[in-house]
């Protein structure tokens, strides 16, 4: 029992464990994809005609592959933006709410510079940097709460979520109704000139996926590289042992908060300025929700989970292909849900291996 | 019952963990075995406990070649052991226990087994209530509890495996007292520790093992050097007290009161020198923990000042203890001392103090080889943490402090170590006094507390005692006051 | 090591992205088949406004061989919605099912509409209750391929009224309105220049005796935790002696609960909205449905389109006076239900009657909720007054705005 011998030993256990890990995943989303095919057959329908579907109404055409991305850009940037609170050891189940924040700023900023003449650049970078701060606010807002009241964030955010859809209605129904209108359906649209341009027959702003690939990279850049990131990892994995070694942990919760609730305010922004154009009460879209499975999905992996957005974003694009088919829309909601319960699943039973081993 | 083990060997993949292994113990001695960690004695006590299997070589009992092909063979044969973790089952009363180990018969026969377990509480000193709940009872007394059913069931040979770990120095002086008793009811008696003192002050011969080998037997009078001698192969000198920078003040304590939701320390005055050890003597609980957690800047005084160079510290934040060059390094090492998860080279990047906002991973690695090799810890610098064993863990905890320090401040830093790394880490941390930083710390041992300081504080009960001169103090005196004699 | 995985998953993906992009673009061949698309904001199965676009779609295909519909519900963000906007939606349907026109069947839709007539200059639009097209309108933008049909509802929501004043026995009717614009105002005022003239000319009471109460959810139906729930309105209605209630949105909560009231012994009565068929199974509650018949006018244009004719135009349909309930002429029809006694169900015929022979009810005087006066003694409102009605009527109770 010399060092020469132990080191060989753990480096074949952690590959062994890795293989265990993977199948464990693939067993995970084969289990998803057996349930939903159930339900698809109590529905009657064919499940592999409706899978092929999806992916059809995915990729089929240009337009189609477009309109995933454009669907992948808002929950990217929700997901990695998780990624740093979950680091952190942080549920932000606020996300949502986050999001919608960030699109009432974004929105609030367009009605406040609309007739301001300034170019429409300078006014869509204001009204995204005005996002950010709506998110930014809102995220910090649970992290207050959770470090000075010692509400756990996750009932706070829930809250907050409320709270943010209702300011959302409020403003629809009250301050910035549609003169003589109140109706859910939303704010007056912004202005043309502020809203940015599709490629030629589809509905994707390159513009949306460069601040996506930004905002994907940097996070990887941020969680893999940087004495930041190390230490935000520190505290999600024993925060009083981080705080002993010296790192600031009221202060990096708050960070990992704040930086989330940018990334939630920014994806709001998109939504506005490439998709919606106003304010509806479900500004979020789901997105920040989905950014939540996605990151447990993928174990809070930055690179895996731009993948695995990706493939989110194909599923609830290629799921309208499914309907024309005269199935139920949920059906993708359906999938993504089992997919992400049997992960989770599955991460407990690789915990109880783990433990045996 | 004698024991003669034949040319035992034990293989675990490629490590030889009993190489040709021959040992006699006779009926009615306490056998000690000796040896660091990994150096086979465990598995040798698996082996003749039945646990696992010798690939080679024999065991004879009086005489008698055995086969002993589980643990209950062991049992039918007279060879019980005690494990490290007393493996009983705590929701249930004593006497259950018990009648759980029965052997055949289908009904339980309780009041028999309650007088025989009365029979045999006299015949050995125990004092053991049978219809007492096996969760009330301390660790101590669940050791006892272990070894009477061990008796009951017929054990002539006992095999105790660490059995001082993690029981009070009154539990283990009663344990040592049964196990006499035991002797010399001509039981046998098998002792095995890593801790010099236990087995040098219980054990009638010692074994010492070595990389799966005996590296010698050993008679009393026992030496301390020939001990770690035959353990180590090589020589280890506790080194001598270093006094080099006592003039200098470091930190005046003044007036200082501590409180918690159970303790009360009140008008504690105190002026710490540079590269001073300062030892905190004390039951569990007696507030030294306290004292060391309001140095390090955790829990705030509810009065009084803590001044270094003039400044006082009390009420700020522990941060700032940190820039002062104050290092806390906390008993619990996987709960507040190291990230699980992390690896070595990630913590040591993180225990330095880094503005820049990349890592440079070729540092961090150089910085981690260094400190591996320096402080001797066995594992590469991707290990994580939690893969280390126990004694690598402290040291990868003690190669985490910052290179410049003032005042590093330790609970029981040697608790559960080996005596070579016990004895290596004091080294390390006299260098640090050396360099004139000063040294506080918690240590339930009081003879690793006089060896060391320079001066002693003893707490009892919210009570600190006025510095006490290790140089004067004897383990008596301070277990008086320990005691709550003398004060 | 684990990069080059990530790689090679991404660029599998791609490539069978590319692979199904190429051997999936064959567009269906020009002149055999006429695809169209609906954008439903309800399901197609709502007993109401969704699904009488979706008869309408039927209809067509029926009628007119070679065409084919396509349809997605619920195009509408929020929960139980779509992840796609309308305009997101449009534009899958006419890229890539080669649809030649698509109609948005909801007011809610317009700024999408509009937003894919103007990205898609080739392909017709048709936006159901819109005003876009109206020249003469106040939010006219001229966009050839793009027209607004919509049924002349004001007639069917009249006879609706006249069906509740003329049933109600505490002199209480309940309006369950969807969201408040200029469509839904004009139709609660309709419904209550009905009630009004049938209570006061048919039975002879004091108009100050007729309650009339219009309670907004905030959307054609109910989305849970963002409208008020219709079921909840309803039950309002009901409990507090409302015992007529005129629904106005999307689905039949209204029917729904008065057949539970009604069973539970407490005889109240509801009239659903848009779905010829809503009254079915519900007899003994339901005293007729004001419907639309999208049918023919979709006909009407998918016909030009074929035949060269198409001119983007605002067509609001009324009622075939002859027989409003002709499903190849009528636009606007009302289907007497069970619960209509003989007496009120002869007074009704008569005030369909007057209806076609010239009476107009948007006649002053008329004054806004408010109380200044909108109409003039003896003044008939001009077509814009009618749409664009600023607020309700002074003798509602209820939100204008």
């Amino acid at each position: 029992m010399t060092v020469q011998e132990k080191s060989p030993q753990t480096t074949s256990l952690r590959s062994r464990i890795n293989w265990l890990d993977l199948g464990l995943r693939v067993g995970a989303v084969i289990m998803a994809l057996l349930i939903t095919s159930l339900i698809l057959l109590v529905a009657n329908a064919q499940p592999l005609k409706a899978y092929w579907n999806i992916v059809l109404g995915a990729f089929s055409s240009t337009q189609k592959v477009s309109a995933v991305i454009a669907s992948w850009v808002p929950l990217v940037l929700t997901t990695s933006g998780l990624l740093f609170t979950f680091t952190a050891g942080l549920w932000n189940i606020g996300m949502e709410g986050q999001v919608v924040v960030g699109s009432v700023f974004c929105v609030g900023a367009f009605r406040f510079l609309d007739q301001t003449g300034l170019d429409p650049w300078i006014v869509i970078t204001i009204a995204f940097l005005a996002g950010a701060l709506g998110g930014f606010l809102w995220a910090i807002l649970p992290g207050v709460m959770r470090i000075y009241g010692g509400v756990n964030e996750i009932f706070g955010g829930l809250g907050l979520n409320f709270v943010a859809k209702a300011l959302a209605i409020w403003l629809i129904f009250g301050p910035w109704k549609r003169p003589g209108v109140a109706s859910m359906s939303g704010t007056e649209w912004i202005d043309p000139q502020f809203r940015l341009t599709y490629l030629p027959g589809t509905s994707l702003s390159p513009v949306i996926v460069v601040i996506a690939l930004i905002g994907a990279i940097f996070v990887a850049l941020m969680l893999k590289g940087t004495h930041f990131g190390l230490r935000l990892k520190a505290i999600g994995k024993n925060d009083r042992a981080a705080h002993l070694l010296g790192i600031p942990t009221t202060r990096y919760f708050l960070l990992a908060f704040g930086i989330c609730g940018i990334f939630a305010g920014v994806a709001g922004s998109i939504l506005v300025t490439s998709k919606q154009f106003s304010l509806i009460p479900d500004a979020g879209f789901g997105y920040g929700f989905l950014g939540l499975l996605v990151a447990m999905l993928v174990n809070y992996h930055p690179i895996l989970s731009s993948i695995v957005a990706f493939f989110f974003a194909a599923l609830s694009v290629g799921n309208v292909e499914l309907q024309y088919m005269g199935l139920n829309s949920y059906l993708a909601g359906v999938l993504q849900g089992f997919l992400v319960l049997f992960v989770v699943m599955t991460n407990g039973v690789r915990q109880r291996l783990y433990k045996k081993g | 019952m004698n024991i003669e083990l034949r040319n035992i060997h034990k293989w675990f993949g490629k490590v030889h963990a009993n190489d040709d292994i021959s040992l006699k113990i006779t009926s009615g001695t306490i056998q000690g075995i000796l040896g660091e960690n990994g150096a086979g004695k465990s598995t040798l006590m698996k082996i003749l406990s039945g646990f696992i299997h010798a690939d080679s070589g024999e065991i004879l009992l009086d005489g008698n070649l055995v086969k002993i092909k589980s643990p209950d063979d062991a049992i039918r044969l007279g060879i019980g052991m005690l494990h490290q973790d007393p493996l009983d089952f705590p929701p249930m009363r004593v006497i259950d226990n018990f009648l759980l180990g029965q052997h055949g018969g289908l009904f339980l026969n309780r009041t028999q087994v309650e007088k025989q377990i009365q029979e045999l509480s006299q015949k050995f000193g125990f004092q053991i209530n049978p219809d007492a709940y096996v969760e009330t009872l301390t660790v101590g007394e669940r050791q006892q509890l272990e070894i009477l059913r061990l008796l009951w069931m017929g054990v002539r040979i006992l095999i105790l495996d660490e059995p001082t770990t993690g029981i009070s120095a009154n539990q283990k002086e009663k344990l040592f007292a049964t196990l006499v008793t035991l002797a010399k009811q001509d039981l046998t008696v098998i002792f095995v520790s890593h801790k010099l003192e236990d087995v040098q002050g219980l054990c009638d011969r010692v074994a010492v093992f070595r990389q799966g080998k005996v590296a010698g037997e050993l008679t009393p009078p026992y030496n301390t050097d020939e001990f770690i001698q035959l353990m180590f192969d090589k020589e280890i000198k506790i080194g001598a007290k270093t006094t080099a920078c006592r003039p200098e003040p470091l930190l005046r304590l003044e007036n200082i009161g501590i409180e918690d939701y159970r303790l009360r320390l009140r008008n504690i005055n105190l002026t710490l020198y540079r590269g001073e050890i300062l030892g905190l003597a004390g039951m569990e609980g007696s507030g030294q923990k306290l004292f060391l957690q309001m140095l390090a800047g955790i829990k705030r005084p509810v009065c009084g000042k803590i001044m270094i160079n003039d400044v006082n510290y009390a009420g700020k934040r522990y941060e700032n203890f940190l820039k002062a060059g104050i290092s806390y390094i906390p008993a619990s090492r996987m709960e507040e001392g190291l990230i699980p998860g992390l690896t070595l080279t990630e913590h040591f990047i993180l225990s330095e103090e880094h503005n820049e906002l990349l890592i440079s991973q070729k540092e961090a690695l150089n910085l981690t080889q260094s400190r591996i090799n320096d402080f001797r810890i066995k594992g590469v610098p991707y290990s994580k943490v939690e893969q280390l064993s126990g004694g690598n863990q402290q040291r990868a905890l003690l190669a985490l402090m910052r290179e410049k320090l003032n005042l590093i401040l330790m609970e029981h830093p040697t608790r559960g170590l080996d005596i070579e790394s016990s004895i290596w880490i004091w080294k390390k941390m006299k260098e640090r006094c050396a360099d004139c930083t000063s040294i506080v710390f918690i240590s339930a041992d009081l003879e690793e507390i006089i060896q060391y300081s320079d001066r002693i504080l003893v707490f009892f009960g919210g009570m600190v005692s006025e510095p006490i001169d290790a140089n004067t103090t004897s383990v008596d005196e301070l277990g008086q006051l320990i005691g709550g004699i003398g004060w | 090591m684990f990069s080059k995985r990530v790689w090679l998953v991404v660029s599998m993906l791609l490539i069978l992205a590319l692979l199904l992009s190429a051997c999936a673009k064959t567009g269906p061949a020009a002149g055999e088949k006429f695809t169209f698309g609906m954008l439903l904001i309800g399901p197609a199965n709502d007993m109401g406004w969704s699904q009488a676009h979706y008869d309408g779609g039927l209809y067509v295909q029926e009628k007119l061989p070679g065409t084919e519909m396509i349809y997605l519900e619920n195009v509408f963000q929020g929960p139980g919605g779509q992840v796609q906007t309308g305009a997101e939606l449009a534009t899958d349907m006419a890229t890539n099912k080669g649809a030649k026109l698509v109609i948005f069947n909801s007011d809610d839709m317009k700024d999408n509409a509009i937003k894919f007539a103007q990205e898609h200059p080739d392909i017709y639009v048709i936006h159901a209750s819109g005003d876009t097209a109206w020249k003469e309108g106040k939010n006219y933008i001229d966009l050839p391929n793009l027209k607004n049909i919509m049924g002349e509802m004001e007639y069917g929501k009249m006879i609706a009224g006249c069906a509740a004043a003329l049933t109600t026995q505490t002199g209480k009717i309940g309006f369950l309105g969807p969201l408040i614009n200029e469509e839904t105002r004009r139709f609660a005022a309709s419904a209550y220049l009905g009630a009004k003239y049938c209570w006061t000319e048919y039975l002879g009471k004091d108009p100050a005796d007729l309650e009339f109460k219009v309670t907004w959810i905030g959307f054609w139906f109910n989305i849970p935790g963002t409208t008020l729930d219709p079921t909840q309105v309803a039950d309002d209605f009901y409990n507090t002696g409302y015992d007529v209630v005129i629904s106005s949105i999307d689905t039949t909560e209204a029917l729904t609960e008065a057949k539970k009231f009604t069973a539970d012994g407490k005889q109240v009565w509801a009239i659903p909205y848009d779905y010829a068929k809503a009254c079915e199974g519900a007899d003994d509650v339901c005293l007729g449905v004001e419907y639309f018949n999208w049918g023919p006018a979709y006909l009407a244009a998918i016909k030009s389109i074929q035949d060269g004719t198409w001119k983007s135009s605002f067509d609001l349909n009324g009622p075939d006076w002859s027989d409003i309930n002709n499903p190849d002429t009528s636009a606007v029809g009302f289907n007497k239900g069970g619960a209509l006694s003989e007496e009120n169900s002869a007074l009704i015929d008569k005030f369909i009657g007057e209806l076609g022979s010239g009476l107009n009810l948007w006649t002053g005087p008329i004054n806004l909720q408010d109380g200044t006066q909108y109409l003039a003694d003896g003044v008939a409102a001009t077509k814009q007054e009618i749409w664009y009605l600023p607020q309700l009527l002074e003798g509602m109770e209820g939100q204008s705005e």
